[in-house]
């Protein structure tokens, strides 16, 4: 352990010494990143590419729809075409774009070196890379999914699509999907807890707060689409009748199901963006953000009034109308705080001195379009308008408006405003405009028509029209505008390009912004800090010119090295106070094992050999284990010095280290897994044809009895050795009884859901099996964390002040008995339930 | 400093969260057992009361959290709990306006058609 370092080093002896530990290595061992700078320039490079792809397939649609007699392919290749162009827009470009700025940003704008998972970053991507391949492979061999990106139900049931077509989205954008929840957990968690010493919560950069808000978005909108894309699968794959209307099944479900995640997706692609408006605005406008505390209310409005209108998709479905004027008065409502951040941003304006560049004709760009976009938003959100213009092109319009407007706008500013940052390079950007100007007249000459080839009746997702509708020239022209801003995009290509190989170098911070990602080197180093520093104001109206000569000296906290560790600080969440050390994992090729692993469990599941997927599935969950060896100490430490005098315990140490805010965090998401579980019981007892069932669940009140113990056990067995270890004695006997527990518990599931009859039969049969099965998983996963923890001890990796491995394994434990004890009560309550129907309908 | 207040912005809207689940729940629960058509002393249908009385629940218990909150949010601390409880106290209000503007249909409309 070192002393106490100098606190003014020479920059250059520093750089070298941090740059020895943190720099990803050259040739193969560039596979082994796990640096935010890395990864996030390979998830934005990959949504660019997937992007490309995307957009070439609207090109196809536009070919197809120029005229009434320019049909080229069939419906069935029409449909894998615009199928695969929604999927691969929203979930290989959107999220994964906004993913890949925030890992740049993130750690850069909080003052961190880093973001608080690194191989989690690294498992995403590589989660990322190979499901959009799996998608992308499918449409090459020709059995891309065809159902639409939404995948409606029972055009996606194996009775209309029986190929793997609808298989290859339900795996792949499931696999996607751990990539984002990742990101989730991530970002959160690294917004929380690694910001720079003082940064405290009212601190934070605008952006911050818009990330934190939409990955908590993330972790409560992605987990019911994960649900329905499991259920979906089952009933492909086992004949479970979740949504098949003859067997009490429900095609609303999986609509339910995919729009609570679907709408809030607006969002949650939308928010991130307006974030990075938040950020650039101010700066050209040489003004600070107008209404900070009102865009922080305004957001978290956002994010919870988004989970309350998703029904306004299902408008036409036949549901009562004061459920209809539920979801259409919070349809209109959120146009309100969503203006109310644009009304800051001209108020910033307004109150400075613009100074226009090429980021700011983008945002000029971004607000025509996304006010259009608004402005029909609010339209289909009234009932009666959303039953005229349902399933027409004027959706396709405002969707459109909104997520260009709403994202690729504000992306395309981005871009041009961090390049600089991210290359170290200014270009001349002389293509810059004319590349915008096509674009943006190109996509209102292509979007803006079909507002009126909608209302004129045109409807979505059809392969051709008839010549006698009259909406040729209204096509022709959408297409004409498909074309023009295509090019748009390929002179942006090109002066990206420019750019990077012969721009000029870049002055430090050459807009003069004022947040943090500026106070450091561009191209940014990898440890991005060379120092961390002590802020004392809000963090979007600092001095990096001023700081940056500090921090590279050195001058703030952490400036050395020690023991060749990757550190940064945690604080405490709300004041900033720096509390812990974390000392980051370096660099290695175990994500992509694990990545590999997760793709091939994907791919059998894909192919059906299901035997071979539980091989492949314990490679993935030993693949993860191994993440943890040589992680933590094996003796206690005292305080490590972390400059400014202070000296802070390593996180291991820690009381609340960010791991345990991961485990929590993922059990919010778990949890919401298992209310829409539960909220499709429920829908389909009140809602489905078919019932009651003929016959009902008979729960064995024996084995439900044991089961119940088997999960209490567990829980106290696994607090009791927490506790054991926290008092100093071993806790080893408690983690075998509470692996003994759980294991009494996996097998008690497992004959419960083995003695559920009918479960092909019924939906209501297959509900309380799949039940059955979510608490036999959770109290399998039980298992391993009680091994793990044994392990751990084994490895002399525990101690009363080492507990967090325990500790963590407790919130598992606890999660698993709550979950479990509920499905147990759900397995006798749903037929009691079902029973009530009486004579059925 | 307590790190519970990080809840507070939230509290507002989740009480909207929850008026939301508990009406539209009980809609389709009443629908499907017919409350519509059990008439109350008064007219009123089972169906409209049940209703009525869970979103009054959620307007007094919303209005409770916005004094509880303009109590905090007005005094004169100052730092990161005083800016998190006038967010809390801002987001109450609004997700007040919401619960009555998002609901008000249950005085009136036609419930299960």
């Amino acid at each position: 352990m070192s002393d106490i370092p100098p606190t003014r080093q020479d920059p250059i002896r520093l750089h070298k010494q941090l740059s020895a530990i943190w720099d990803t290595p050259s040739g193969w061992g560039r596979l082994s990143a796990v640096n935010h700078t890395v990864l996030g320039k390979r998830f934005m490079a990959a949504a660019l590419v997937f992007f490309a792809i995307g957009g070439l397939l609207a090109m196809l649609i536009r070919v197809q729809l120029a005229t009434s007699s320019t049909a080229f392919v069939g419906p069935d290749v029409y449909a894998q075409i615009f199928t695969m162009h929604g999927t691969v827009m929203m979930f290989l470009f959107a999220i994964p774009m906004f993913e890949g700025l925030a890992m740049y940003l993130l750690p850069k704008m909080l003052g961190a070196r880093d973001l608080a998972f690194p191989r989690l970053s690294a498992y995403g991507f590589w989660c990322y890379l190979f499901g959009g391949s799996i998608l992308i492979a499918a449409m090459l061999a020709g059995v891309a999914p065809d159902s639409g990106w939404f995948m409606y139900t029972p055009l996606s049931s194996s009775a209309y699509t029986p190929g793997i077509n609808a298989d290859v989205w339900l795996l792949g954008v499931t696999f996607v999907e751990i990539s984002a929840l990742c990101a989730a957990v991530e970002i959160t968690v690294s917004v929380l807890k690694l910001r720079a010493p003082g940064m405290s919560i009212d601190r934070m950069p605008i952006m911050a707060w818009y990330l934190l808000i939409t990955a908590l978005m993330m972790l409560f909108g992605f987990p019911p689409l994960i649900l329905g894309s499991i259920l979906l699968e089952l009933e492909r794959a086992f004949d479970l009748p979740f949504f098949d209307p003859t067997r009490g099944g429900d095609a609303l479900l999986w609509q339910h199901l995919f729009w609570l995640f679907g709408h809030p997706e607006v969002y949650i692609i939308f928010l991130p963006a307006a974030g990075a408006v938040s950020m650039m605005i101010p700066t050209f406008a040489h003004h600070e953000l107008v209404g900070y505390r009102a865009i922080v209310v305004a957001v978290i409005a956002v994010a919870f009034l988004s989970f309350g209108l998703w029904v306004h998709h299902m408008f036409t479905v036949g549901i009562p109308h004061l459920a209809l004027a539920f979801f259409s008065a919070a349809s209109g409502l959120v146009a309100i705080p969503t203006a109310v951040q644009i009304f800051a941003w001209i108020a910033t304006l307004a109150q400075g001195r613009p100074r226009f560049d090429v980021p700011m004709l983008w945002l000029g760009g971004f607000f025509a379009v996304f006010v259009i976009g608004g402005l029909t938003g609010v339209m289909l959100a009234m009932v009666p308008f959303n039953w005229q213009a349902h399933d027409t092109h004027f959706v396709v319009a405002h969707l459109h408006y909104v997520l260009v407007g709403g994202f690729v706008f504000p992306m395309m500013a981005a871009l041009y405003y961090w390049l600089p940052h991210i290359t170290g390079r200014v270009g001349e950007h002389r293509l810059a405009a004319p590349a915008f100007w096509l674009i943006f007249i190109g996509f209102n000459l292509t979007f803006f028509l079909m507002h009126l080839t909608g209302l004129l009746g045109m409807p979505r997702r059809v392969a051709s029209y008839p010549a006698e509708a009259g909406w040729d020239w209204l096509n022709l022209l959408s297409s004409v505008g498909g074309f023009l801003m295509t090019i748009g995009f390929a002179l942006f290509v090109v002066d990206m390009f420019v750019q990077i190989r012969f721009g000029r170098a870049a002055r430090r911070n050459p807009w003069g912004a004022r947040s943090l990602e500026w106070a450091m080197p561009t191209r940014p180093t990898s440890y991005a800090f060379a120092s961390l520093p002590q802020v004392d104001d809000r963090a979007d109206r600092l001095d990096p010119a001023a700081l940056a000569p500090k921090l590279a000296r050195g001058e703030g906290y952490l400036g050395f090295v020690r023991n060749g560790w990757m550190e940064t600080l945690g604080v405490d969440m709300t004041t900033g106070r720096p509390e812990q050390v974390v000392v980051l994992p370096r660099q290695t090729y175990k994500p992509l094992v694990s990545g590999l692993a997760t793709g091939g469990f994907v791919l059998c599941l894909l192919f059906k050999t299901y035997l071979l997927s539980l091989v492949m599935l314990a490679v993935t969950i030993a693949s993860l284990l191994a993440w943890t060896r040589g992680m933590g100490a094996r003796q206690d430490t005292g305080p490590l010095p972390a400059g400014h005098g202070e000296s802070l315990p390593p996180h291991w140490q820690a009381r609340r280290p960010p791991s345990w805010w991961a485990m929590a965090f993922t059990l919010a998401a778990d949890t919401t897994l298992f209310a829409s579980l539960l909220f499709g019981a429920l829908f389909l007892w009140l809602v489905a044809p078919g019932w009651p069932p003929s016959t009902l669940h008979d729960p064995n009140p024996v084995l439900s009895a044991l089961a119940a113990a088997a999960l209490l056990a567990a829980a106290f067995a696994g607090q009791q050795a927490a506790s054991r270890l926290l008092g100093g004695s071993s806790p080893l006997p408690w983690l075998s009884a509470s692996a003994a527990a759980h294991v009494a518990g996996a097998v008690l599931f497992l004959v419960l859901a083995l003695s559920v009859e009918g479960r092909t039969l019924h939906a209501h049969q297959a509900t309380v099996f799949v039940l059955y099965a979510y608490a036999g998983l959770h109290t399998t996963v039980g298992l391993i964390f009680a091994g793990h923890g044994a392990v751990r001890l084994r490895g002399g990796y525990l101690s009363a002040v080492r507990s967090i491995d325990l500790r963590i394994g407790r919130l598992w434990h606890d999660y698993a008995a709550a979950s479990g004890l509920v499905v147990l009560a759900a397995s006798f309550v749903l037929p009691l339930l079902a029973g009530s129907l009486g004579d059925g309908r | 400093m307590n790190n519970g207040r990080l809840i507070w912005p939230a509290l507002g809207f989740i009480v909207w969260s929850s008026a939301f689940i508990a009406l539209y729940a009980m809609l389709s629960v009443g629908c499907r057992f017919g409350w519509d058509q059990v008439e109350l002393p008064g007219g009123m249908s089972l169906q409209r009361a049940q209703l009525i009385v869970i979103l009054l629940v959620h307007l007094a218990a919303g209005l409770l959290l916005v004094l509880w909150l303009r109590k905090t949010a007005v005094a004169r601390e100052a730092g990161a709990g005083a800016f998190l409880a006038r967010v809390a106290w801002l987001a109450a209000v609004a997700a007040l306006a919401s619960t009555a503007f998002s609901f008000f249909g249950v005085f009136g409309l036609s419930s299960c058609h």
